[in-house]
């Protein structure tokens, strides 16, 4: 009755292979968020001489979810004269894109939600999205630190969302596709990174870093200068909610510029899904190694280093790689 | 030197009698008799000719009160006394923040605890003290304060205004590195004035020394500066030997130096980490702070605590130090030595870091004339400004070195002048070592009640931070009649909101983190 067969034939009607994904995303959202919290812990422990956590289970696994615990049990602090609606809205608004863009990201031949034939201008316009739950929280807030640290972030995203298109586009001219599996397969022969795009992944690191607001980039945070931000007023599981937004937002940062630069889920030997994630997590790894090595950069320098430096570069490329391809 | 600016202020201002003091005994080269008529013009006279003020301060005589300027020069030491006897019943002077922009918080601090009211000074609000407090603290007799004067201290409210917003930096502020609170007005992302607002830490340790005899208060030393804990123990000792005629046998003036560098050492490490972790980079912080666990160990061997020391003793020291402790240092000379070279790749030269510091928060030689800024802050100058070299103490004198000076006065100087200081002061221990003498480390017959000879005396050492100087006044009983701290964070503090002004939040924080703050010690 339940052969293979029939399994495949119910998991291959678009409808249920919607529900089971976007099960499949929620759990791989919040196992991703409580995996790189560890993570981080451990790099930046290492990089200082510390050893980071290692109570709480083996070598401190179980840490994130004591700490999840921990944020789930605490008071939800509502400051006052806070714009209430403004307020309690920003921390969900800060997930709703960050799950849609994982729909369309091919964590293997197979797997993958659904596959868009304008997959990436789904995930570009949707991460544009977060920048207004930043700018909620940080008006909401009723602080003036947290309404520096939205204005910083909204200046800033505005600044980086170019060169992260035009860093982009030069590999969709070289798929001839919009779509996201497309693109990996057209790497069969090779990495776009080492296929003439080598600026153009270096700049979407670069601008990616800075959309995900993290060191150097990470103004609207700078703990040393805004306290916390955008979020100094925000407590308990509405802090997390931010903190796994951030998370998840590095992640697919970073899987984004697998699957456009290193191929995707391609590689010999191991199952996609594994090359996709050793990928993908380097590539954290290093986002994580810049936090903990660099200090940050200052709000005007940054504004200069996209408006003078990434979008002239990456529009060169985008001209150059068009004009190759017609020839 | 002395004998020039003694004539030239004899032609300058008339009626003005310059007196020579004996400057081993007293620290101060010339001492003036001033009225309320012809202050002014003596300051004046003083401004003109390059000095600065190092220290203002009041003393209670009961039947007056006698206001006290000291100046001094960088370029070769001359330190002048200018005295100004006020009325205790209704105490007013002249106000001098006009000429030296530095004397319009020393006049406050006057103000709040003698009550001598400054004509003219355009600020006259409470500096440290809570604003319901209702006598003169540093009083000998209790005056309460007239209700005149009440108004004038609730004075400072910084209220919302159409052209910018207030902001609160501190005194809960990750950047200010303590209870330093600075109210800032913004426009933006910019600056348009900053105000620090003191008192946050302040715990009257000039009121403690008049109840204390001289040995008893030699803990409250380590308590204002507690990074340079060892450093505010010298200059508290070296003061009162200095001013009891107390002779320090040679090993212990070696050991107090070496233990004394160690700690200027452990002081500017825990500087550089905080300085970088306030432009954003956190991982030096646990790096220097690595190094600095280093010097704690050896120094809780021999004096037993690792931050707020008491190891030096009237006329010696707590104990001697042993063969390990010498090891030690030497291997932690060769340690810090190779992790220079680190530091200068991980930060001195990261791009980021550069960019964020070089240009930012510039003085030029202006600022130590009208404030009075010392140490690393004014060698960055290119002052090769050093109380080590000019007035030296300890053994100093018998060992060369070098000063750091910067030449452009931003915050990158100021940076580079600490790291070549730890450096030289790495230089300083090795020659002290090589040369320590074996021998007593106590002198021996100090008397268990201190009971200096009447007068006073102002001697100054080179704390991390700066010049240090402390003015004691004795009347021969076993407690200081006044104790006056100068402490070098507070002038230097003082010119940051004509640095802060016009810049970037960002840059103002860098500023602010490379003064290397302690507020304990500003707040005393």
């Amino acid at each position: 009755m339940c052969g293979l067969d029939n399994i495949i034939a119910i998991v291959g009607k678009e409808i249920v292979r919607l529900i089971l994904g976007l099960i499949g995303v929620l759990i791989v959202v919040v196992v991703n968020a409580l995996i790189l919290t560890w993570v981080e812990r451990k790099v930046s422990g290492h990089m200082q001489k510390r050893i980071g956590p290692k109570e709480v289970g083996p070598y401190g696994l179980i840490q994130p979810i004591a700490d999840g615990l921990k944020l789930l049990g605490k008071e939800l602090l509502t400051p006052a004269n806070v714009d209430k609606p403004l307020y309690y809205l920003a921390p969900v608004i800060v997930f709703i894109p960050v799950l849609v863009s994982f729909i369309v990201i091919p964590f293997d031949g197979f797997l993958q939600v659904k596959d868009i034939n304008v997959g990436i201008l789904v995930i570009l316009a949707f991460s544009s999205l977060s920048v207004l739950s930043i700018l909620i929280a940080g008006w909401g807030s009723n602080n003036k630190y947290s309404l520096i640290g939205a204005t910083r972030s909204v200046a800033q995203n505005i600044a980086y969302e170019i060169p992260l298109l035009l860093s982009l586009l030069p590999v969709v001219f070289m798929a001839n596709s919009l779509s996201l599996k497309d693109i990996v397969e057209a790497q069969r022969d090779g990495w776009f990174v080492w296929r003439w795009q080598f600026f153009a992944f270096l700049i979407y690191f670069i601008a990616a870093t800075a959309e995900t607001n993290r060191t150097p980039f990470d103004l609207p945070e700078a703990e040393s200068e805004l306290v916390a931000g955008f979020h100094t007023e925000y407590s308990g599981m509405r802090f997390a909610l931010f903190f796994l937004a951030e998370y998840t937002n590095i992640f697919i940062a970073s899987a984004i510029a697998t699957t456009f630069f290193l191929g995707g889920y391609l590689g010999p030997v191991l199952p996609g899904i594994v090359w996709f994630f050793i990928k993908t997590y380097f590539l954290v790894f290093v986002i994580m190694w810049f936090r903990w090595t660099f200090p940050r950069v200052r709000f005007d320098q940054l504004l200069n280093f996209s408006w003078k430096i990434l979008i002239p570069v990456a529009f060169a490329n985008l001209i150059v790689t068009g004009g190759i391809l017609k020839l | 030197m002395v004998k020039e600016i003694s004539d030239k202020i004899k032609e300058a201002v008339a009626s003005v009698e310059p007196v020579e003091t004996p400057y081993e005994q007293r620290g101060y080269h010339l001492a003036i008799e001033a009225t309320r008529t012809n202050i002014v013009d003596i300051v004046n006279f003083f401004d003109k000719s390059g000095f600065y003020l190092a220290d203002m301060c009041c003393v209670d005589y009961i039947d007056y009160l006698e206001v006290v300027y000291l100046f001094n020069n960088h370029n070769q030491v001359c330190r002048v006394k200018v005295t100004l006897k006020v009325d205790p019943d209704k105490p007013s002077a002249p106000t001098i923040s006009h000429i030296y922009k530095i004397a319009r918080w020393y006049e406050r601090e006057i103000h709040e605890f003698f009550g001598v009211l400054f004509d003219g000074h355009p600020f006259m609000t409470y500096l440290f003290l809570h604003d319901q407090i209702d006598f003169y603290p540093l009083r000998k007799k209790q005056v309460p304060v007239p209700e005149e004067d009440k108004k004038l201290l609730n004075s400072f409210n910084p209220g919302e205004q159409e052209d910018g917003f207030f902001l609160n930096l501190g005194p809960q502020h990750p950047s200010t590195h303590g209870v330093l609170r600075v109210v800032v007005k913004m426009n933006g992302e910019y600056m348009l004035s900053a105000e620090p607002v003191l008192g946050y830490l302040h715990r009257m340790h000039e009121k403690m020394a008049e109840n204390r005899t001289y040995q008893q208060f030699y803990p409250n030393a380590a308590r204002m500066d507690y990074l340079g804990a060892l450093n505010f123990n010298l200059g508290y000792v070296t003061t009162v030997e200095k001013l009891c005629g107390i002779e320090v046998p040679e090993r212990a003036q070696y050991i107090r130096t070496i233990t004394a560098e160690l700690n200027r050492i452990s002081s500017h490490l825990l500087w550089l980490g905080a300085f970088v972790a306030d432009l954003g980079g956190l991982t030096p912080f646990l790096y220097t702070f690595d190094d600095r666990e280093n010097i704690l160990d050896i120094l809780e061997a021999v004096a037993g605590s690792r931050l707020t020391y008491s190891y030096l003793r009237f006329g010696g020291l707590f104990n001697d130090v042993d063969d390990d402790f010498v090891a030690n240092v030497r291997k932690f000379i060769d340690r810090l030595r190779s992790r220079f070279s680190m530091y200068e790749r991980l930060i001195t030269g990261n791009v980021i870091f550069i960019n964020r510091v070089k240009n930012i928060g510039v003085m030029d030689e202006t600022y130590p004339l009208k404030y009075g800024c010392s140490g690393p802050v004014i060698r960055s100058i290119g002052i090769p400004f050093d109380i080590r070299k000019h007035e030296p103490y300890a053994v100093y004198d018998r060992i060369n070195f070098n000063v750091a000076t910067g030449t452009n006065g931003d915050n990158m100087d100021r940076y580079l002048v600490r790291i070549k200081e730890m450096e030289i002061s790495l230089d300083i221990i090795e020659k002290a070592l090589k040369d320590l003498p074996t021998g007593p480390v106590k002198a021996e017959k100090i008397p268990k009640k201190l009971k200096p000879p009447k007068g006073d005396i102002y001697h100054t050492v080179e704390s991390p931070r700066g010049e240090l100087g402390i003015y004691i006044v004795s009347d021969e009983s076993d407690v200081p009649y006044r104790m006056r701290w100068r402490v070098p964070s507070y002038s230097n503090l003082m010119t940051f909101p004509q640095l802060a002004e016009g810049s970037l939040i960002a840059d103002a924080i860098a500023t602010l983190g490379s003064y290397d703050l302690v507020i304990p010690e500003i707040d005393r």
